[in-house]
């Protein structure tokens, strides 16, 4: 009987541990995917405030600086699931880094302390971006893996959790901006 | 940062001639230390003869009684001479290098970083029973407020007889600066010991450091083979550590070659590069005049004046600016 006990004991302890380690990655994954949309929500208030300023000089751009804003009105909406706010946000990312390059021709444009100081704080925020990108993709391998590995996945498997996609990260994007660049 | 060939041309049109006083110094110190090595040995015959055949003791007493006495009586007059010639040095040697890496700083020979400083870089946890540093350098380089100096801290520590050991924990550079980032958070980077002798094993032993936070894993091959990371933030980590920054640390690391200590707390950088021997002081047996020798303590200084411009710590983000 005492024997039944510690083996029974032994297995409750080895079943509190694993699901607890389960149960902390998936907090994990979903902690810092709290932390992204946290970065990702500084860049979406910094929105209306550069478009506001590049209205005034790029005329030509117009286009551009609408789809701008109606990606930001459709990703600050509720009712997106993860995937469909990682797509909106990659959208605005490209679709912002080319805007940036065309600053370029506008001299005027870059003489504007308030537009330096906008182009500054968003290259900030998108370090923040990256970063918690990283962050989130690491928590989502730790997860995965967990998820893959015994013993954990045998647990894995009645509690019904189900592996996460980690966020594609481009080649320019792991590759950190020049600030020399930036700042010139 | 200053080049070698500079550090030639000083050395030669400038620096050259002032050391010869210097250089009679450290001559007349040899001298003297040899000679009272000679009376010393001559001394201890004596107090042995003494003691064995007028006073009785044993042979073996004798002998360790009498070169004991000659051994701690060089030690002392070997000990004053050298702190003279050592201030000596720092003056004519050090100081004057450093300024012509970089007029701008401020050297003091006998400050050393601080204790609060030491204490909130986190890098050593252990108690410390001792705390000496000296060569304290300071200033602005590229416009980064940095400090630097030579620490040693030590624990006291008793073996199973009894017996009082001091054990380093650090030895070495510190080195503190303004970072180039805002962050609230704490990093810290540590020379992977553990990973690297132990494996898989050795992942398992880090993750169970609490004291240090939570175990970092970051998305640079390299860089995770040299050092483990710490910290309370994930994304804040990762924002300090970012890809092209794990690269700086890496080639940082390559170049100095030494067992290098990171963190970054409160906007701050902090950098342990640990020795096993004392740095600025003077070799007394090694002449001024070889051009070899001034040229260690040269690359030495150029190399921690050059760590800001090695990390771009001067490329500051708008809310550092």
């Amino acid at each position: 009987m005492e024997t039944f006990l510690i083996i029974g004991g032994a297995l409750l302890f080895i079943f509190i541990v694993l699901y607890n380690t389960l149960i902390s990655k998936k907090n994990q994954v979903d902690n810092i995917f709290a932390g992204l949309d946290a970065v990702l929500k500084k860049r979406y208030d910094l929105i209306p405030n550069l478009v506001a300023t590049l209205k005034e000089y790029m005329l030509h751009e117009a286009g551009t600086l609408e789809k701008i804003t109606s990606l930001r009105s459709q990703a600050l909406q509720p009712s997106l699931n993860a995937q469909e706010k990682m797509a909106l946000d990659k959208e605005l990312s490209s679709t912002l880094g080319s805007l940036m390059v065309t600053v370029e021709n506008y001299p005027i444009l870059k003489a504007n302390e308030n537009f330096l100081h906008l182009q500054h704080t968003l290259h900030e925020v998108e370090e923040q971006i990256s970063a918690a990108r990283r962050a989130y993709n690491q928590s989502v391998t730790d997860y995965n893996n967990a998820l893959e590995m015994f013993p954990t996945n045998v647990l894995a498997g009645f509690m019904h959790l189900e592996k996460k996609e980690v966020l594609r990260i481009d080649v320019a994007e792991r590759e950190n901006v020049n600030v020399k660049n930036l700042f010139r | 940062m200053a080049t070698l060939s500079s550090l030639l041309e000083y050395y030669y049109e400038t620096m050259q001639e002032a050391l010869f006083p210097l250089e009679e110094e450290r001559k007349r110190i040899v001298k003297k230390l040899q000679t009272v090595a000679l009376f010393m040995s001559i001394g201890a015959v004596v107090f042995f003869t003494v003691l064995h055949q007028h006073m009785h003791f044993a042979p073996l007493q004798a002998g360790l009684l009498s070169a004991m006495s000659g051994f701690l009586i060089f030690m002392f007059v070997y000990r004053h001479e050298k702190a003279g010639f050592t201030a000596l040095f720092k003056d004519q040697v050090i100081e004057k290098l450093l300024y012509q890496i970089d007029a701008s700083l401020s050297y003091r020979k006998e400050s050393a970083i601080d204790e609060e400083a030491y204490r909130k870089s986190e890098l050593f946890l252990e108690d410390y029973d001792r705390f000496e540093g000296s060569d304290l350098v300071s200033g602005s380089i590229a416009k980064v407020e940095v400090r630097f100096s030579f620490l040693h801290t030590q624990q006291k520590e008793r073996d199973s007889k009894g017996r009082e050991r001091w054990e380093t924990i650090f030895q070495g550079l510190f080195f503190c600066a303004d970072f180039n980032k805002a962050f609230k958070g704490k990093t810290v980077v540590l020379p992977d010991t553990a990973e690297r002798t132990l494996g898989v094993l050795g992942t398992w032993v880090q993750r169970m450091n609490v004291a240090r936070g939570s175990l970092m894993k970051l998305d640079h091959a390299e860089f995770e083979k040299i050092f483990v990371v710490y910290g309370d933030d994930p994304i804040e980590s990762r924002y300090i550590l970012s890809h092209s920054f794990m690269e700086k640390i890496v080639l940082l690391q390559r170049k100095i070659n030494r067992p290098i200590y990171l963190s970054f707390v409160a906007s701050r950088i902090y950098i342990a590069i640990a020795y096993t021997k004392s740095l600025f002081e003077p070799i007394l047996t090694r002449s001024l005049l070889e051009f070899s020798y001034i040229k260690e303590y040269f690359q030495l200084l150029n190399t921690v004046v050059g760590i800001v411009e090695e990390l771009k710590l001067n490329e500051k983000l708008w809310s550092k600016r």
